[in-house]
């Protein structure tokens, strides 16, 4: 038997098309742990402050390091700017040291930043005014920051 | 968990989006019971993931919990939730995109022959629709599964109507070559 053409098996598939696909497994019970005595999400000042402090902070120091560094960039920005962050990224891995992590493969994702920032650090070698690269590089050490603060402070997309 | 019937009449959806509207968590227990299956189904063709489409479904009625009190009642429920599942679902794909996808604006594939092969639930068109690449398979799930315009679709994911309008023509061509040679 002859197959029919494209145009006819895509207009009755669309026709026929069932929109409905059942999950595989329960995502009830997620939900309702993200929504449960929570008609209008809140969290309390005391646990908010910390965390808005961390992003703030970090926030600041991107700019102002974008700023000391590569619109207004002195000698040897690289090493300047690596520094820089270096400290940002170690203050906030004490500062939550003793919080769990909300995944376990964050570190992973951490090792892949580091891994792009060696890349752009490399192309950097050839070219250590490139403002493009020096822009890169920070934003690369500010999605480490990021991450370091994101993964510790728990949202309910984490169900 | 409390079941409901699918085929809940509109007066009842209605009385159940007023009780949520409250805060009754049982009457949204139903809505979700009513709804998932085609929430779900929207966020795995979006997203040609299973494991994303789960998350994006979770999120989906999670937000919803919380604007329920944005639906005026003005168009069905169902429209209103399928417009924020498709945005929920488009964001998710973004916030999944690595730094190198979102500088060079890099698109991800579609499932690979043996994800399609192991997910389950997938029949006939849907098989090929989750293959296509990112961005045609969104611009044919929306225009020609879900039934939005081009205008609404350019809309929606930050691109030209003409970008949208070659997406379908490139999804329809691939769809067709596949179709063809299997």
């Amino acid at each position: 038997m002859n197959k029919p053409n494209f145009d006819d098996f895509l207009d009755k598939s669309l026709n026929t098309l069932d929109k409905e696909i059942a999950p595989q497994k329960d995502l009830w019970a997620g939900i309702e742990r993200a929504i449960v005595n929570t008609h209008e999400p809140k969290q309390s000042a005391t646990t908010l402050w910390p965390k808005l402090s961390a992003i703030a902070a970090c926030t600041l120091a991107a700019l102002v390091a974008l700023n000391m560094f590569v619109i207004n960039p002195k000698p040897q920005p690289v090493v300047a700017i690596s520094d820089y962050f270096a400290q940002q990224k170690q203050s906030l891995l004490v500062q939550y040291k003793n919080q769990d992590a909300l995944t376990d493969n964050w570190q992973t994702q951490l090792q892949e930043l580091e891994e792009a920032e060696y890349a752009i650090k490399q192309a950097l070698k050839n070219e250590p005014e490139n403002q493009a690269l020096l822009t890169m590089l920070a934003q690369i050490y500010q999605q480490q920051l990021d991450l370091i603060n994101k993964v510790h402070a728990p949202r309910w997309q984490s169900i | 968990m409390l079941h409901v019937k699918p085929e809940q009449p509109a007066e009842c959806e209605n009385a159940l989006i007023e009780r949520v509207k409250s805060g009754d968590q049982s009457a949204y227990t139903l809505l979700y019971q009513l709804h998932i299956k085609r929430v779900y189904g929207l966020c795995l063709r979006l997203l040609a993931d299973q494991s994303h489409a789960e998350d994006a479904a979770q999120e989906v009625f999670v937000q919803v919990w919380h604007k329920i009190a944005m639906f005026d009642g003005r168009s069905q429920f169902s429209t209103w939730l399928h417009s924020v599942a498709s945005n929920i679902a488009i964001n998710y794909l973004r916030k999944q995109k690595n730094w190198v996808q979102k500088v060079v604006s890099i698109e991800q594939d579609g499932m690979d022959e043996q994800s399609v092969k192991d997910c389950k639930g997938l029949n006939g068109l849907d098989k090929l629709i989750v293959r296509l690449p990112e961005r045609a398979r969104m611009v044919f799930v929306l225009f020609a599964v879900e039934g939005y315009r081009h205008e609404e679709i350019a809309e929606q994911l930050g691109i030209a109507v003409g970008s949208s309008k070659s997406q379908y023509h490139r999804a329809r061509q691939l769809l067709q070559e596949w179709y063809e040679n299997e």
